[in-house]
């Protein structure tokens, strides 16, 4: 158990609320302690996302997007967990387990927001006991439905099995869809600098809009950005974009 | 997100690595505009 809740801490994709359930099924029957397996839980999870924590303070963003590589729309994996800590601040690390996505997110977006590491430490624990308290009392008040479920599907035999490869082989399709839908979007025109110099250098000049979309990651006292152009919140797209006329050309640049 | 909103949007190659690799204009980033950035320090 402690090393797939680690596991899932880390960023990979493992149900570590399942096998916590499990672990609080075993409480249940007297397997195993309770306090036992909630310590563990917790230490796997406090060292995993301290992990992260320390990860995202020194990568930056650039560890986000590994991180979000395997999703369908990667930048949209990233805004959507920037925009819960731009909404709730800190407080989006006690809840933040409980939200698949930004379970991972949250520790390293921390991270590179430089949140002190104590203030991180002391809201990632109480998460992570609500975490793993709640998903352990599932396992250990409803023990014996788990047992009789387990127990039908053990009878049920070959038709579960049947179910869930048609649950698993649909599922994947239904993600083969959605990351097709997406792709369209992925092929974004490039320009080059050359090109753009010669654009703003011409009659064309007021046609163009350059904008920076940079994260607040790589936006510091001493940045520097193109002359002339102007900076967009990333994680707040949909606001910002009523300011910008669309009879413009848009040419974005990050770092 | 941009072109889905009906931007005529496009991606300088290289961003601001490859400007500044060409010696084109750079100004540094107003003070308002670092004020409303979020960080917990």
């Amino acid at each position: 158990m402690f090393v797939i809740v680690l596991a899932e801490a880390l960023g990979l994709p493992v149900p570590a609320a399942v096998a916590l359930v499990a672990g609080g099924a075993a409480a249940a029957s007297g397997v195993l302690s309770v306090y036992r397996i909630l310590l563990l839980a917790l230490l796997a999870m406090v060292i995993g996302d301290t992990l992260l924590f320390v990860a995202g303070r020194y990568m930056g963003w650039g560890l986000l997007g590994f991180l979000c590589k395997l999703s369908v729309n990667p930048e949209t994996c990233i805004l959507r967990s920037a925009e819960s800590f731009y909404k709730r601040g800190k407080a989006t690390l006690l809840f933040a387990k409980f939200i698949p996505g930004i379970n991972t997110m949250a520790p390293p977006l921390a991270g590179s927001m430089k949140m002190p590491l104590d203030t991180f430490f002391r809201h990632d624990v109480v998460g992570a006991t609500l975490y793993a308290t709640v998903y352990i009392a599932v396992g250990f008040l409803f023990r014996d439905f788990l047992v009789s479920v387990m127990r039908g599907f053990q009878t049920a035999g070959r038709a579960v099995e049947a179910v869930t490869v048609f649950a698993l082989i649909g599922y994947a399709l239904y993600r083969v869809w959605l990351y097709r839908k997406h792709a369209v979007y992925r092929v974004v025109p490039r320009i080059q600098v050359e090109e753009v110099t010669r654009r703003l250098a011409s009659e064309d000049k007021d046609k163009i809009l350059l904008m920076d979309v940079r994260s607040h990651g790589y936006y510091d006292a001493e940045a520097a950005r193109i002359k002339g152009s102007i900076r967009i919140e990333p994680n707040n797209l949909k606001d910002e974009l009523k300011n910008i006329p669309k009879d413009k050309d848009i040419f974005v640049y990050c770092t | 997100m941009l072109r889905e909103e009906g931007f005529n949007a496009f991606v300088i190659v290289g961003g601001l690595a490859a400007w500044r690799k060409a010696g084109n204009p750079l100004e540094p980033v107003p003070r308002d505009d670092l004020v409303k950035l979020p960080t917990f320090s």
